[in-house]
């Protein structure tokens, strides 16, 4: 089961998109675990994720992450996506670069 | 979507990405490059407007005499929008000191 991790400021702002991106998941019937962190979790998170979604407000990380985690698929979310809760177009993508 | 919760969500998304822009900012001049720290904090300025105009929204619908529902998001997304500010601020500070430095 593939496992989609988010991280934020708090975690909080992400959780309501998690919330979103798992009833999209259930829809398409995609087996996956998604939950949502803050940044300070990330060492321990990240290395059971099969992809990891920045928010906006600490994308300023991933170069930082990327660097720790050479091997995982880091990626920042998009402002406009993130800013309209659109659970579907982030699941998508997820599901994209997981292949 | 409720509309609270999308105002308080365009506010972080934009406000969080202007932040970000503002610490790359500062990295981006850390390692010699002034001009692109300067481009970075521009278009953060750019962003952050937007973060602020959904919460100028929020103060103008009051004024007019409705009340906001207060919650944690709303919360967060001020605390989001300050932190912004002064990162800001910060950067701009930053960038001349590394300018500076290197001109030394």
């Amino acid at each position: 089961m593939k496992n989609i991790v988010l991280i934020c400021a708090a975690g909080m702002s992400t959780s309501l998109l998690v919330e979103k991106m798992q009833r999209c998941a259930l829809e398409d019937a995609y087996e996956c675990k998604i939950n949502a962190y803050s940044m300070g979790e990330s060492s321990r998170v990240i290395p059971d994720a099969d992809i990891v979604l920045l928010g906006p407000q600490v994308r300023y990380n991933a170069p930082k992450l990327k660097l720790q985690f050479p091997d995982k698929k880091i990626e920042s979310i998009d402002m406009v996506l993130y800013g309209t809760m659109n659970g579907r177009a982030v699941l998508d993508h997820a599901k994209k670069v997981m292949g | 979507m409720e509309g609270m919760e999308l105002i308080c969500f365009q506010i972080i998304s934009a406000v969080g990405t202007a932040r970000s822009l503002y610490i790359e900012a500062i990295h981006e001049a850390k390692v010699g490059n002034i001009n692109g720290a300067r481009e970075m904090i521009k278009e953060g300025g750019q962003v952050f407007i937007q973060g602020h105009h959904a919460h100028v929204q929020l103060i103008q619908n009051e004024a007019s005499g409705n009340k906001t529902e207060i919650g944690l998001l709303l919360i967060h997304a001020e605390d989001q929008l300050m932190s912004a500010e002064a990162f800001g601020i910060l950067a701009e500070e930053f960038v001349d000191l590394y300018e500076r430095i290197l001109k030394k």
